[in-house]
């Protein structure tokens, strides 16, 4: 079972670096956000890290649903869907490969715009690598699972575009307000900076357990 | 058949004539007036039972759901889908009179370092997806699994809402601040207890009468269906 998400992962990315569809809209789109929050930011000395961390949070979060648009996507145009639920493989497979490649692209994303964030809204004496790292990582980790699971459930709707923002976002609430906190606690003068990321890891499991008890009737017949 | 149909209706309906009219007159002239918030913490009687009933009706539509997952028919489809619907009706009052007691005891609409508020909140945002995702899907079996699985993600989002504003609450609010720090007078209690049978037994009002009206239009429709001659 794991091979197969594995695979289906695999075959995500391989198309992925022959058409180029996701990964560069949503670098451009997370790095254009960032960029437009500074400028507007720019006069506001006041607002300071705790915006910082707000902003950081919330771009991730909206380009991660701009990538979730094109998942199934292809598989969706192309009837490759019909064959796969045809395919001998557990149906979990099929979502967690999906949820596979969504984390190594929000991941290979932020591992270039969130350098640029660090650039462009700290000098000197940003929040503490190592937390903001692991809580992105953690958090992607969710995002590709739950918004996964979201955009197999919007999977033949009709208005399916409108409708995948508004079905993730409310549940991927817990994650920004979890993210932020875990940033803006690894500044230094605040403490508690191991309890959110140990509630994003919480979160992980809660939702990787209720989309594999409820992945046999996810993508349907 | 046709009285124990008739039962699931007439005793919440008795029961909601009786019990909402006597919570506002207990309420207002039985119950002393709060030393603290005065003649404003008569709304504790209304919103707390509100919300309350708001969440068991979330919880109904969700445990349907997972009934749905199990048995498969659409009975419990119908359910869980009325379940959320009477849940977000509810959920409509909660978030009405909530900032009302808000600006009448904090003297802000809206208190963004308040747990509850705030869980709430991103709830009913949820739970209004659901009706989104819902009728954006063609009438059938993927429907009712797409719906069923939203439903109980629910349970485990209610949780994790609590969790993480808890969480995010240690940085933005060092202490802690209980909204009821001294025990409730028994008349207060015994105010709750009957503004919170009354509003649960609106609940099931509402939610037997939806019932009754889906399936009756659905049998119509099955009705019209076999009259044409097409196949039942």
């Amino acid at each position: 079972m794991i091979g197969a998400a594995l695979t289906i992962a695999r075959v995500k990315f391989v198309l992925e670096i022959r058409r180029r569809e996701v990964i560069f809209a949503m670098l451009l789109f997370l790095a254009a956000t960032i960029v437009i929050v500074r400028v507007a930011l720019s006069g506001d000395t006041g607002a300071g890290t705790r915006a910082a961390a707000g902003m950081l949070w919330a771009a991730v979060v909206f380009t991660a649903v701009l990538g979730l648009l094109r998942t199934f996507a292809a598989e969706h145009e192309g009837g490759v869907i019909d064959a796969l639920l045809l395919a001998p493989i557990d149906r979990a497979s099929i979502w967690l490969g999906t949820a596979l490649a969504q984390f190594g692209f929000l991941t290979a994303i932020e591992l270039v715009a969130v350098p640029v964030w660090w650039a462009l809204f700290f000098q000197g004496g940003g929040p503490s690598v190592g937390t903001v790292v692991v809580a992105l990582l953690l958090a992607n980790v969710g995002i590709a699972l739950v918004g996964t699971l979201s955009a197999a459930l919007a999977l033949g709707a009709r208005t399916r575009d409108v409708l995948l923002p508004v079905l993730v976002l409310p549940l991927l609430l817990p994650v920004v307000l979890g993210g932020v906190t875990a940033t803006y606690g690894a500044f230094g003068e605040e403490v508690g900076g191991l309890r959110p990321l140990g509630f994003l890891a919480l979160y992980d499991l809660v939702f990787l357990a209720l989309a594999w008890g409820t992945s046999e009737h996810l993508l349907g017949d | 058949m046709p009285t124990k149909r008739h039962l699931t209706t007439t005793v919440p309906l008795a029961l909601s004539i009786v019990l909402v009219p006597l919570t506002i007159a207990m309420a207002f002239w039985w119950t002393g007036e709060d030393v603290d918030q005065g003649l404003s913490q008569k709304i504790f009687y209304f919103h707390v039972p509100i919300a309350l009933t708001s969440y068991i009706a979330f919880a109904f539509g969700a445990f349907s759901a997972a009934m749905y997952l199990w048995k498969r028919t659409e009975a419990w489809d119908l359910r869980s889908y009325v379940g959320v619907h009477s849940g977000t009706i509810f959920g409509t009052l909660v978030l009405i009179t909530g900032p009302l007691w808000a600006k009448a005891s904090w003297g802000v609409w809206w208190n963004w370092g308040d747990r509850q508020l705030n869980v709430f909140l991103i709830l009913f945002l949820y739970y209004c997806a659901y009706f989104m995702l819902r009728f954006s899907l063609d009438e059938g079996e993927r429907r009712r699994s797409a719906s069923a699985i939203f439903a109980l993600l629910g349970v485990g989002l209610i949780p994790m809402s609590f969790l993480a504003v808890r969480v995010a609450q240690t940085l933005i609010h060092p202490t802690v601040f209980t909204s009821s720090g001294a025990a409730m007078p028994g008349s207060f209690l015994l105010t709750f207890l009957v503004g919170m049978a009354g509003m649960l037994s609106l609940m099931v009002l509402l939610i037997s009468v939806e019932l009754r009206g889906k399936r009756t239009a659905a049998r119509v429709l099955q009705l019209q269906r076999s009259a044409r001659g097409e196949d039942a």
